[in-house]
């Protein structure tokens, strides 16, 4: 009986993912998040970290800030279980590892300024841009959740997917990048605040 | 005939092993095997927040190490964001690299991590000899053909050499020992500018 139930629960759990959006939700969607992303101005929220590892028992996690502020600031800052910050301006990328500072310069590495393009827009959830991405629309219980899949050849060697989760107003709840290995990278946003006046005092090294 | 003496004794005099330099006794009355119990548990995810400096370089990221089975070690190293850098299987006599970054992927550098993260590793060791001083038991070994001595301190993994014609080469410091866990690594490299710090951010 015990087992009956159990089916059940987990019939019920498997019956409640992601259906497809069609086409007109998919447009509907799009339209409110860029809308979102257009009047965006600042962001700071709090974020865990799940690093998903198949031959591990437990995800390893690890949680922190981040700061966004227009075009191109964003501050990602591990606070548990070490201190470790990065920033990127101006087109370099700016390391605070326990104390110890170093600068990459992405100006001449495109790997990072790929990726620095990709954070900043995962963060605003703006990433529609159907040249770079094939993109398929769900929609799960409330929310929605939008799945990227790089066409460039080279990116996707690293990230096979990305999926990102955006509540009924648009904005980004949370970030998944999967790999080809079938590991993966999910990053969960709390305590999210948008257009707080944020002092350029945080987006120093 | 006097270079010939002279050339012989400083043959002998390089031949001698390397805790007998350290003046280390030879005594081979105690164990035949060794363990290394610092990665050891299949049911431990151990996690290291490493920091990596190379010539004039500094990295840092994850490194994780599981136990799958009796024979087989995992070894994946992370950015702190999570990208993955590489990924390697070790068992006994095998060796796999199931993913590296382009950027890494050179043959000098996948065989230094390989030999030093070997040596993390292998948990169960043949004793080829042993020397001892006071409190501290040195255990000869040789893990692809190098040898490597084993230093337990009160029965305590506390180090391991690996030499080359009696010098040391790589020095691996076990400290902050809990329960079978070595919350700080430190690999040093005589020969190449390479350090490698690992403090465990073990869950």
């Amino acid at each position: 009986m015990r087992n009956l139930v159990f089916l059940f629960l987990l019939l019920s759990v498997t019956m409640q993912a992601q259906t497809k959006m069609s086409a007109t939700e998919a447009q509907s969607l799009k339209t409110l998040v860029k809308r979102q992303a257009l009047t965006t101005k600042t962001i700071v929220s709090d974020f865990t970290q799940y690093k998903h590892l198949d031959f591990l028992s437990n995800d390893i996690i690890t949680k922190g800030k981040l700061a966004f502020k227009t075009p191109d600031l964003v501050k990602w800052e591990y606070t548990e279980p070490y201190k470790y910050a990065v920033l990127f301006k101006n087109e370099t990328l700016f390391i605070n590892d326990e104390g110890k500072k170093n600068q990459v310069d992405m100006g001449s590495n495109k790997l990072f300024k790929e990726l620095n393009n990709l954070i900043i827009n995962s963060i605003k959830g703006d990433m529609f841009d159907e040249d770079a991405f094939v993109i398929t629309y769900f929609k799960t219980d409330k929310n929605s959740e939008v799945h990227f899949v790089p066409k460039d050849k080279n990116s996707s060697k690293y990230i096979e997917t990305f999926q990102i989760t955006f509540n009924p107003s648009g904005d980004v709840t949370e970030v998944k990048m999967m790999e080809p290995s079938g590991d993966y990278t999910k990053i969960v946003f709390s305590n999210k605040e948008l257009n707080k006046p944020l002092p350029d005092a945080i987006f120093t090294h | 005939m006097r270079f010939l003496l002279i050339s012989i004794c400083l043959l002998l005099v390089s031949c001698a092993s390397y805790p007998k330099k350290q003046h280390f006794q030879l005594d081979n009355s105690v164990s035949k095997s060794i363990e290394n119990p610092y990665f050891s548990d299949e049911t431990k995810d151990y996690v290291y927040k490493a920091s990596i400096d190379v010539y004039d370089k500094h990295f840092g990221g994850l490194l994780i190490i599981k136990k799958i089975n009796e024979q087989e070690h995992r070894v994946v190293f992370t950015t702190e964001m999570g990208n993955k850098l590489f990924d390697f299987t070790f068992t006994e006599n095998h060796f796999q690299v199931n993913y590296i970054l382009d950027e890494l992927n050179r043959k000098m550098l996948i065989n230094v991590l390989k030999n030093d993260f070997k040596v993390l590793v292998s948990d169960n060791l043949q004793v080829i000899n042993t020397f001892s001083e006071a409190n501290t038991n040195v255990f000869e070994t040789s893990i692809y053909n190098k040898n490597h001595y084993y230093y337990f301190e009160n029965k305590q993994l506390t180090q391991v050499v690996r030499t080359k014609n009696g010098k040391a080469k790589v020095q691996f410091l076990f400290s902050e020992i809990n329960n079978h866990l070595a919350d700080q690594i430190d690999i040093k490299h005589h020969n190449i500018k390479l350090d490698i710090t690992l403090q465990s951010i073990t869950q």
